[in-house]
């Protein structure tokens, strides 16, 4: 069957496909050991140093490069996507919820919601520093303006996922709770929230992500106080040197990291459940 | 033993889903202390109908009155009724436990942690389950979890319980045992139970009284061997897969069918003419054998060996199945021969004519 | 939906209490996204001068639009780079979706296949703009490895700095968007069917075109509509390869905001708006139709 020719070919393929993904990130990871502070962002290596690493971290003695704005732009992006995180959750748990009933008008209320996600960041940053600037006549901060408009983009998403959620829950011990006396809104608390808790962590770790890498948006609404991404994307049209390189490499161990670290969590608690499960069915 | 005050009442209910219409007026007066059974095929209106009384659909019209109270408006979570789900819907993230208790432990007016110890304890014996306490939902078996979907409800001390084809997920073996579990447990409670089943078997075995459900209506509400004995409509009878059924024209009290005709004593009231004659009481004899009373030829098909009874099967002139029930109790079991000819008799008396006479 | 949507259950005395859920959503919405989106239409007709601008009405500025070339080029650059990205990001991405989707038997492969491709994500959006830069220049890895093979013995230039570099380097950091959807659909695809086929002499290429492809579709929709919002909004890859020969729809909005041009953004900003609703309706017309099948 041509399958037997077309499988390995493809296999082959979608291999060199992944190398075609990573390659900047290898030529991003070998530049990081560039020498410094001399050496550019270019081939070849001068000398393999961690030059760079240092001086990232302020261990060097001062250069002409300037060392990224690291401290207070990381603190305003961690801020940031932590209020964006808890707000698009909220707001994306209650419109989920919400849309376990039909009601009149949910149809505009969706696409709506979902609009926010279709827009590119430009157009909504703009529009908000229209507001803020020419009507409002208030300052744009990365707290206010900045925030507003990173909620517009995590909202949807959060909202989606909550959707699909809550259409596969069983609303059955929801009725069970409120048959045995117990209200609505503590039937939500006790029963519905701790079942639904999983997908409600993953619609927040979907907006912390989004938000903290967020910066087409913030370009536009912050005001002069920097995000991360804004600091960096202010590298741009300046020189650029390979400490950003060695930033990049260091945020995605540091990704890497933590995903294993949540990943080994997750199958030593699958398994210790399992385990106990087995033992109760021979006791 | 039953007592006589009516524990709930529902005075013309009717619910439609869109151009479904789930049920029709019904008027319905259940006592305290009482098993009823609620039978009927799907699309009856059996589940709508437990959902209405418990408050998790609204009629739209009618009342519902618990007690005297009129609880129509009143939502679920403050009407006090247990409900026993097909599902269990035990709480996933909860013990055995803690499923019991919970009830106890959130409802509107807290209760002592010694008390709610005690109580929970006792019920979760009471339902067989003692020693199981802190197993979690996913650790337990189906008729396990039967019961302590049982116990999460009869610990709130409900003045009724609803349960919505509640053997409907256990196997057979299991369901049989359960039947008489489940009207121990209630017999020593005193509570009302009302149990919605597709199983005429079931619901005959289990409820003092039956209510028979046909379309949203209520075709029958009597004991067991009346709607055994005295179907109320050609459907209820129908139903109990007891009951061959014969149409026809009825003209003053004589009925004519595909047997011929027979004069009825007294005629059932209902829409369309038929003739329902039990399977039991229906006597295979031989063609052109001498004999008194309507008949019917058929030919013999196959029997069907049932343990206490065996079950022939045969075919009319006109196609349809007409069975007959033998009970090995009365006498051994006769053969036939398949495709032969015989006399189907019974006596006129058997016979239940139904039309409006 | 589940059975939930259909019954109502008034557990409160107000029989739903869906108007204080989606209100504060909605509201949200309404406050932070439309009213913006509104108001650059609104101030793409304001008067601007170099120094303010006020809110009387005039068609200045889109005049200014429309009569500049550049400005106009700009637009045709746009939609010509977000052709050539949609149509190379389908072209490289659906083989691999056919691989990971389709040929990939084991769930545990295809999702680990998938988590591959989404890992370069965790570095950082801009940082990955950047390492393009050491690839393509004249002494980037790439000239450098193919001199070092001797395919070339000239180190390429155009690969840095032109439209080239914006295109390859948009692709690469898109094209997953491409690859997930359309593995998703083929996912789904019956593998009866295809047995099915097969069992009936149909080849693999009238396989492809007849079931698989069009089975893939909504896939390439979601896909492409993905791709188109993310490439038509684009400007940081177009800033960061192509030292400023290329200016999309985006980068004039970015410079235009920077030197305060409010209006002449807006009149960008209404264009690059009108260009992705039609996009997008052309792409949902696509999916409707099919989904209704």
């Amino acid at each position: 069957m041509e399958s037997r020719v077309l499988k390995p070919v493809l296999a082959v393929y979608t291999l060199l496909f992944i190398l075609f993904l990573y390659a900047p990130f290898f030529v991003l990871a070998i530049l990081s050991f560039q020498s410094g502070p001399e050496g550019g962002p270019q081939f070849p290596i001068i000398e393999w140093s961690t030059y760079w690493y240092r001086h990232i971290f302020g261990m060097v003695p001062p250069s002409r490069i300037a060392p990224l704005p690291l401290g207070e732009a990381l603190f305003r992006s961690l801020t940031l996507a932590f209020m964006t995180m808890v707000t698009s959750t909220v707001l994306g748990v209650m419109s989920a919820q919400a849309f376990r009933r039909k009601f009149k008008g949910s149809g505009l209320a969706f696409y709506l919601i979902v609009l926010g996600m279709m827009v590119p960041g430009v157009l909504t940053g703009l529009g908000v520093s229209l507001l803020a600037n020419n009507i409002l006549g208030i300052e744009r901060h990365w707290w206010s303006t900045g925030f507003v408009t990173h909620v517009v983009y995590t909202f949807p998403f959060a909202f989606l996922v909550m959707l699909a959620i809550l259409n596969r829950f069983d609303a059955s011990v929801e009725e069970a709770s409120w048959s045995l006396g117990v209200s609505p809104a503590r039937t939500f608390r006790k029963v519905t929230f701790p079942l639904i808790f999983p997908g409600v962590l993953s619609a927040m770790l979907f907006a912390f992500t989004l938000s903290y890498d967020e910066f087409s948006r913030t370009l536009f609404a912050s005001g002069r106080d920097q995000t991360l991404p804004l600091a960096i994307y202010g590298t741009f049209s300046v020189e650029i040197h390979p400490n950003v390189f060695a930033f990049g490499v260091l945020t995605t161990v540091f990704s890497f990291a933590l995903l294993s670290v949540y990943a080994i969590l997750m199958t030593l608690s699958v398994r210790r459940a399992k385990k106990v499960a087995m033992q109760e069915d021979i006791a | 033993m039953t007592s006589q005050q009516p524990v709930f009442r529902l005075e013309g209910v009717s619910k439609s889903y869109g151009s479904v219409t789930a049920l029709r007026d019904i008027t319905l007066s259940v006592n305290g202390n009482e098993y009823i059974s609620v039978l009927g095929p799907s699309g009856s209106g059996k589940s709508v109908l437990l959902r209405v009384i418990a408050g998790f659909d609204v009629p739209d019209s009618g009342r519902v009155v618990l007690e005297g109270r009129d609880i129509t408006d009143v939502p679920a979570y403050e009407r006090g009724i247990g409900f026993v789900f097909q599902n269990f819907a035990l709480f996933p993230h909860l013990t055995v436990f803690e499923n019991v208790a919970f009830g106890l432990r959130n409802g509107k007016v807290p209760v002592a942690a010694p008390d709610v110890e005690q109580r929970v304890k006792d019920m979760i014996s009471l339902v067989g389950l003692a020693g199981m306490e802190g197993r979690g939902v996913h650790q337990i078996s189906g008729g396990q979890k039967q019961r302590v979907a049982l116990a999460r409800t009869l610990v709130m001390a409900p003045r009724l319980v609803l349960l919505d084809e509640p053997l409907g997920a256990l196997d057979a073996n299991l369901r049989h045992r359960m039947r008489n579990e489940l009207r121990a447990i209630r017999e020593k409670l005193g509570v009302t139970f009302m149990h919605v089943t597709g199983s005429e078997t079931e619901a005959l075995a289990m409820g003092d009284r039956v209510v028979v459900l046909d379309h949203g209506r209520i075709a029958q509400f009597a004991r067991p061997d009346q709607v055994y004995g005295q179907p109320a409509t050609p459907s209820v009878a129908h139903f109990l897969n007891r009951y061959n059924i014969f149409e026809g024209e009825l003209s003053g009290k004589r009925f004519t069918g595909p047997f011929g005709m027979i004069d009825a004593a007294s005629v059932t009231p209902a829409d369309k003419p038929a003739c329902a004659i039990r399977y039991d009481r229906m006597k295979v004899e031989e063609e052109g054998a001498p004999g008194e009373g309507p008949a019917i030829s058929a030919s013999f098909v196959a029997s069907e060996y049932l343990g206490s009874s065996v079950m022939y099967f045969f075919e009319a002139a006109d196609g349809r199945v007409i069975e007959v029930e033998h009970h090995l109790s009365l006498g051994q079991p006769q053969s036939f021969e398949p495709k032969r000819r015989y006399r189907l008799r019974w006596k006129p008396e058997d016979a239940i004519v139904f039309g409006r006479g | 939906m589940s059975g939930t949507a259909v019954r109502q259950a008034p557990q409160q005395k107000s029989r739903s209490s869906a108007p204080w859920l989606i209100a504060p959503g909605v509201l949200w919405m309404l406050v932070f996204l439309v009213t913006p989106i509104l108001l650059i239409v609104y101030v793409s007709f304001w008067t601007q001068t170099t120094f303010k601008i006020e809110p009387t009405l005039t068609l200045q500025s889109w005049k200014a639009f429309f009569g500049s070339d550049t400005y106009l080029n700009s637009l045709w650059t746009t939609v010509r780079i977000w052709l050539i990205v949609l149509a190379s990001t389908f072209i490289i991405g659906y083989p691999t979706a056919l691989f990971v989707g389709l040929f990939v038997k084991n769930k545990t492969l295809s999702t680990v296949l998938l988590v591959i491709c989404v890992i370069p994500f965790w570095t950082s959006f801009l940082i990955r703009v950047l390492a393009w830069r050491p690839m393509l220049g004249k002494e980037g890895a790439i000239n450098i490895l193919l001199q070092k093979f001797g395919i070339i013995s000239q180190p390429i230039e155009a690969l840095l700095f032109t439209e080239l570099s914006v295109i390859i380097g948009m692709t690469q950091i898109y094209v997953v968007f491409m690859v997930g959807p359309i593995a998703f659909m083929l996912g789904r695809i019956d593998p009866n069917i295809i047995e099915a086929a097969r069992d009936l002499g149909a080849g693999f290429g009238r396989i492809f075109w007849k079931i698989i492809f069009p089975l893939s579709l909504p896939g390439v929709v979601v896909g492409a509509i993905f791709v188109s919002v993310m490439v038509l909004g684009e400007f940081a890859t177009a800033a960061a390869l192509s030292g400023r020969k290329v200016n999309l729809l985006g980068n004039i909005i970015v410079t235009q905001v920077g030197s305060l041009k409010w209006a002449l953004a807006s009149v960008v900003g209404v264009i690059l708006t009108i260009v992705m609703g039609l996009v997008i309706a052309g792409f949902l017309r696509i999916v409707d139709l099919k989904r209704e099948l």
